[in-house]
């Protein structure tokens, strides 16, 4: 991790978010291995001296202190100069928006209130490192987006160096300034938000990270873009790529990128099986007989000239897809999220 | 760094903790567990006397049975009649809303604040036939059975820890199972009957314990009520033991208790867990009917004539007596004030020693629920509440002393470490539960803010189970102020306030000086009671 960074620990649900952030601040003891700040190991220092501070899910406010006497629990123990500590406490509720409350105790706040007392109890206690678990789960839809903005600008304006784990890709990619993707325990791939969005290191990333097509064939040809057949004879256009001739790969395509039409040449001939409106976008299932379903996510406007049962091409330019080795434990096996 | 910081840092350190950890859990098997149950081992070590003194003697056999059957039986008549009176008054308290329901809430706990032994005065002077120089024209003197006035006497300090268990449960079981049964066609009784009395178990399992256990360990009040009726060949375990002189004999029957409540309760726990309660068969009709109008009526008006005429009137019978008899002149007032400063230093100094290593070993045990050392502490834990507090006192002398009889300020000294071994259990559980009830994210958010283990625990977790650790000192400290069977099997002679009384009672048939003694008690530990609640509910308001 980098100073001042905002990383997003991005992972399904069980991978082992929670436990890195743990293992980070000290309140789980690793088996193996080693926790660095600034060169130096902090596996035998204790969670209050690492200046490491967790954010949970639930945000633990305490509920017998007021909003104020909550931000000012790090500075209290910490015996801070009174000074100092009323002018931490007065930056701090003019920070999070809440110098109208300081007096209110937690049960009367709403979500959005109670999410930022927290972070600002976590910012006021002079830590380094901020550590936050899903810290917009609790909210409804609405506010987690319009937070989203807030809580990184508020982190970076501080400089402190920030962990959010979460299971939202969307709110990953909107706002980390690098994503770290985990599963079962280990990081997958770490990179900016469109280096891993654009560029995935394995079928799951491009699968976790934006819904993506699979297509398993073998390398036939290698020039300025990379052409696979598949076994019943399908052909299909990727990057290029250091596989050998011959192999046995799989090629993957973000469902945004996968075209439909009703006219000219595709990969894949298909029937439309089922039309989600989603709003700004259609979600598309077309199935290809014998091959699989093929999903696609094309603008609305097009809704009214594709219906389910009509016969449809599927293709994306070359560019767009990617060529994988084959997982060893199978494609789906490698998608599977739990 | 002040000293203050320079001690937290230090009682901080991993290793420093540990070590507390471990001074507790000694503590813990070293003065509570073992001594409450090293009169066990006296059947291997000492085999042959209890073979030739007890089991060899007919006479003396046939007594130790006959007792032990009484105490049994008594136990499980008062259990039965607790869970059939409570259940509809634990609805009461639960789920109808009226005005005096506080008053009605603070009455059930009366007797709780009411030591023992002037219960089994003040039942035995209302219900009982007495001698004609113990005479009260507002006794109603009907019951002439001992076993019957025993009974009348378990029910009344009973009641209210069976009503408490089951109210706790029905508090927590959601009403709109029942609305929803009652939305898909059932009657009130019928839903009811079907689906929430089943939901009961739990509670039902601590209300048996608790209420058993109380009954099987009672002795103050006992050995007070039947020598008020002047009958002295009916015995309980508990008053058999404290007659008994021989230690052969003592450790047998002591033993026999023992092992008999302990099985006993694990198959209750366990039957009670497994039962289902059968009754899947409606019969809409007649519980229609039951369902409104008079019947339910009437259950609530038995329910509150119960409390009035069997629970609460006998308790505080003995208030009359002083008012209708006439004043001896040779009681020895000085021994009662003596036996009340003892009373208060015991129970003082076993709340604050249940404090100081009660918490911690809670704590230990809360938060390291599967591990395997934990969870056996935790059943462990258990064990004092269900032996019998005489058999445990006998026990805990034995380990102490070999048997030998103690006397004066060390004997103030065992009784202090046998109230602890019965009221430890009853800090410990308060507050484990508590402690289970809080989300950890607290005090580990507290941790990541700065807070050293101590620091968090003061700052975050006391504050919100401070309720439930003043629980538990108000009940240690009642438990110890009240309790006759551990202090007298430690030494009749000590003097503490119970134990001043049944002597009076037994020993120089002073009725007038025991009935003012019981009286002055009984108004120490109210205003006692009350000043504890004041400040609970001052606190809770500030905060």
């Amino acid at each position: 991790m980098r100073n001042g960074e905002y990383l997003c620990l991005l992972g399904p649900t069980g991978a082992g978010k929670t436990t890195i952030l743990r293992i980070i601040s000290g309140l789980t003891i690793p088996d193996q291995g080693n926790v660095i700040f600034d060169g130096i190991s902090m596996n035998k220092i204790e969670p209050e001296d690492r200046r490491a501070v967790m954010l949970s899910q639930s945000y633990a406010l305490f509920p017998q202190l007021t909003v104020a006497d909550n931000i000012l629990f790090g500075p209290d123990i910490r015996q801070y100069d009174q000074k100092v500590k009323q002018r931490t406490l007065a930056e701090m509720l003019d920070l999070v928006r809440l110098t109208h409350r300081p007096d209110a105790y937690p049960s009367e706040l709403s979500g959005g209130m109670m999410q930022r007392t927290a972070l600002a109890r976590a910012l006021a206690s002079g830590a380094s490192v901020l550590l936050l678990d899903e810290p917009l789960r609790a909210l409804d839809a609405r506010l987690r987006i319009s937070l989203r903005h807030e809580l990184r600008s508020l982190a970076k304006s501080m400089g402190i160096t920030t962990i959010h784990v979460t299971h939202d890709q969307d709110e990953a990619l909107v706002m980390a300034d690098r994503i770290a993707v985990i599963r079962e325990g280990r990081v997958v791939q770490v990179g900016t938000p469109g280096d891993v969005f654009d560029n995935p290191a394995s079928p799951f990333v491009a699968n976790f990270v934006g819904q993506s097509n699979f297509f398993i064939g073998t390398v036939e040809e290698k020039s300025e873009s990379t052409s696979v057949r598949g076994e019943l004879g399908h052909v299909v256009m990727a990057r290029p790529c250091d596989h050998k001739l011959g192999e046995k790969v799989v090629v993957g395509v973000k469902v945004g990128n996968t075209e439909v039409h009703k006219e000219g040449e595709g990969y894949f001939d298909g029937t439309v099986e089922r039309i989600l409106f989603e709003g700004r976008n259609i979600f598309l299932d077309v199935d290809v007989s014998d091959v699989g379903r093929f999903s696609a996510k094309i603008p609305s406007w097009r809704l009214g000239r594709l219906a389910v049962g009509d016969k449809v091409k599927i293709k994306w330019s070359a560019d767009k897809a990617i060529v994988f080795s084959m997982p060893l434990g199978g494609l789906e096996k490698e998608l599977r999220v739990e | 760094m002040s000293r203050l910081e320079r001690a937290t840092a230090f009682v901080s350190k991993p290793r420093i903790r540990n070590l507390w950890t471990l001074i507790v859990i000694v503590f813990f098997l070293a003065f509570v567990i073992t001594p409450t149950l090293f009169v066990l081992t006296y059947a291997f070590t000492n085999w042959d006397l209890i073979q030739t003194e007890v089991i060899q003697d007919p006479e003396m056999m046939s007594q130790i049975w006959t007792a032990i059957a009484n105490s049994f039986e008594i136990a499980a008549i008062v259990t039965l009649i607790d869970i059939l009176v409570g259940l509809p008054m634990a609805w009461i308290l639960v789920r109808k809303k009226f005005r005096g329901k506080e008053l009605l809430d603070t009455l059930i706990d009366m007797p709780l604040a009411v030591p023992t032994a002037a219960l089994g005065f003040s039942a035995a002077i209302f219900w009982g036939i007495t001698p004609a120089d113990l005479t009260n024209p507002l006794g109603l003197k009907i019951v002439s059975s001992p076993f019957l006035l025993i009974i009348l006497l378990h029910i009344i300090f009973s009641y209210p820890y069976m009503v408490r268990s089951l109210s706790a449960i029905l508090e927590q079981i959601d009403q709109t199972f029942e609305t929803a049964g009652q939305t898909l066609g059932a009657s009130k009784l019928t839903a009811v009957r079907t689906i929430t009395l089943p939901l009961f178990r739990a509670g039902l399992v601590t209300g048996i314990i608790l209420c058993f256990a109380r009954s099987l360990s009672e002795t103050g009040g006992t050995v007070a009520a039947l020598a008020t009726v002047a009958n002295t060949d009916f015995n309980t375990a508990p008053t058999l033991i404290d007659s008994l002189k021989s230690t052969p004999a003592l450790a047998f029957t002591s033993i026999v208790l023992i092992i008999l409540a302990l099985v006993l309760l694990v198959v209750v726990a366990i039957v009670v867990k497994k039962l289902h309660i059968p009754f899947r068969k409606v019969w809409p009709r007649p519980e229609k009917i039951l369902s409104r109008g008079l019947a339910p009526r009437l259950k609530d008006a038995t329910s509150v004539l119960f409390l009035v005429f069997i629970v609460l009137i006998p308790s505080f019978f003995v208030f009359t007596f002083v008012f209708t008899s006439s004043p001896s002149t040779t009681t020895d007032w000085s021994q009662f004030g003596q036996s009340l400063v003892n009373s208060f230093l015991i129970a003082g100094v076993v709340t604050v020693i249940d404090l100081a290593m009660g918490i911690p070993l809670a704590l230990y045990i809360a938060k390291n629920r599967s591990k395997w050392l934990p969870e056996t502490l935790d059943i462990l834990v258990n064990v004092p509440l269900i032996v019998p507090t005489v058999a445990l006192g006998f026990s805990l002398k034995l380990f102490w002393t070999g048997g030998t009889p103690v006397s004066g300020p060390f004997a103030i000294f065992l009784v202090m470490l046998a109230h602890i071994a019965f009221t430890y259990p009853l800090m410990v559980r308060n507050v484990t539960g508590a402690v289970e009830e809080i989300d950890p994210t607290y005090e580990e958010t507290a941790r990541t803010l700065g807070a050293k283990p101590i620091q968090g625990f003061k700052r975050v977790l006391f504050p919100m189970i401070k309720a439930s650790i003043l629980a538990g000192a108000i009940m240690a400290f009642t438990r110890s102020l009240g309790e006759t069977g551990a202090t007298r099997a430690v030494s009749t002679t000590v003097l503490t306030a119970p134990n001043y009384i049944v002597n009076l009672i037994k020993l120089e048939n002073d009725y007038y000086a025991a009935a003012l003694a019981c009286i002055i008690l009984i108004i120490i530990s109210y205003a006692l009671m009350l000043a504890l609640r004041y400040i609970t509910r001052r606190r809770k308001g500030v905060s």
